[in-house]
């Protein structure tokens, strides 16, 4: 069943071709993990090309465990494993900006400067498609977030930019129709290691409540989740429409990588912190 | 006494219980959503019935992160 659904969602939003190169974000966490055991056994049907991304943030005492994870199932499923540091790009780890940012959301830093590695570590080891674990509770949390801090315009490039650039690497996420505890008791059955802690820095996130909001809702109302997710596929077309007229992508004067407005995300952040 | 024994957040206990795993969540308050169960070791659905004997295992599976 779980299988099933995962290359039932490949073939719905056709997310993956033969002779892909396909980088797999793997955090160490469950559900990369899981990602990567899948794409792993996909590949016996689908011919593809597969390197592991691990983003290191530096957060002590919780990321040195699941990077551990990480090596080793690259290992096991002798998969290429490329990791890249914070500290190393931008010069800073996360617990050191978090303890020079102080009144800072530390998720807001680190989404940009993840997403942003992702990106680029995606291109530099030839990837076209960067699949990424993202379940069905993550999705529909995002979309319930962006419909709660009105960002209609986000929401319209969460599946996939607006602006297409060869510098966009296309992200997939094979998992957004599998709820998370499915992917958990996936793992227990198949001997993947669970993560069994927050990140330390979780407890600042909006996310946390809307994850509260949405299980006790699931509860109640089992379904919801999926329902949101149906919604916002049937929405998407409408808001890429309304929203694409204003997009323009450009390259970043700082780094070369695209970015909207004159200097990326990343560079600002970086410039921002220094 | 239904006695049977209880591991949630890695402690240990004894607790009189006879139901459904569903409805010991409900009296635990803990969220469906966000564990897994193992009875006598085995993965578990949530309407399994428990009762004096059994080891029961509530597993936190989802992390913020």
């Amino acid at each position: 069943m779980f299988d099933k659904r995962f290359r039932k969602t490949i073939r719905e939003f056709s997310m993956l071709r033969a002779g892909d190169r396909v980088a797999i974000g793997l955090s160490g966490g469950k559900d990369s993990c899981a990602l990567l055991q899948s794409m792993v056994q996909l590949k016996e049907k689908l011919p593809m090309e597969l390197v592991a991304i691990t983003i290191n943030e530096g957060i002590k005492g919780y990321r040195e465990k699941t990077l551990k994870t990480a090596k080793r199932e690259c290992e096991k499923h002798g998969v290429e494993h490329v990791v890249l540091d914070f500290k190393e790009a931008a010069d800073m780890d996360l617990d050191e900006i978090v303890r020079t940012k102080k009144d800072d959301i530390p998720c807001s830093h680190c989404g940009v400067l993840r997403r942003y590695l992702l990106n680029k570590g995606s291109r530099e080891a030839g990837a076209n498609k960067l699949a990424t674990g993202h379940n069905l509770d993550d999705v529909a949390q995002t979309v319930f977030m962006n419909i709660m801090r009105n960002e209609p315009a986000r929401l319209a490039r969460y599946l996939e930019p607006i602006s297409q650039s060869s510098k966009f690497i296309q992200r997939i996420r094979p998992f957004m129709r599998t709820p998370e505890k499915e992917i958990a008791v996936y793992c227990m059955v198949n001997g993947i290691e669970l993560d069994n802690m927050d990140c330390p820095y979780a407890g600042f996130a909006f996310r946390g409540q809307v994850r509260k909001i949405l299980n006790e809702t699931e509860e109640k109302y089992p379904g919801t989740k999926f329902k949101i997710l149906n919604s916002f596929i049937e929405m998407e077309d409408a808001l890429r429409a309304k929203y694409s007229v204003d997009a323009k992508l450009e390259s970043c004067k700082s780094c070369g990588e695209p970015c909207s407005d004159g200097v990326c995300m990343f560079c600002k952040k970086v410039k921002l912190l220094k | 006494m239904i006695i049977m024994e209880l591991i949630l957040d890695n402690e240990k206990r004894e607790l009189e219980y006879q139901g459904t795993i569903e409805q010991l969540l409900k009296q635990l308050k803990v969220m469906r959503e966000e564990v897994v169960i193992k009875v006598n070791g085995e993965l578990s659905a949530e309407t399994t019935e428990v009762g004096s004997a059994d080891k029961v295992e509530i597993i936190k599976v989802v992390f913020g992160g």
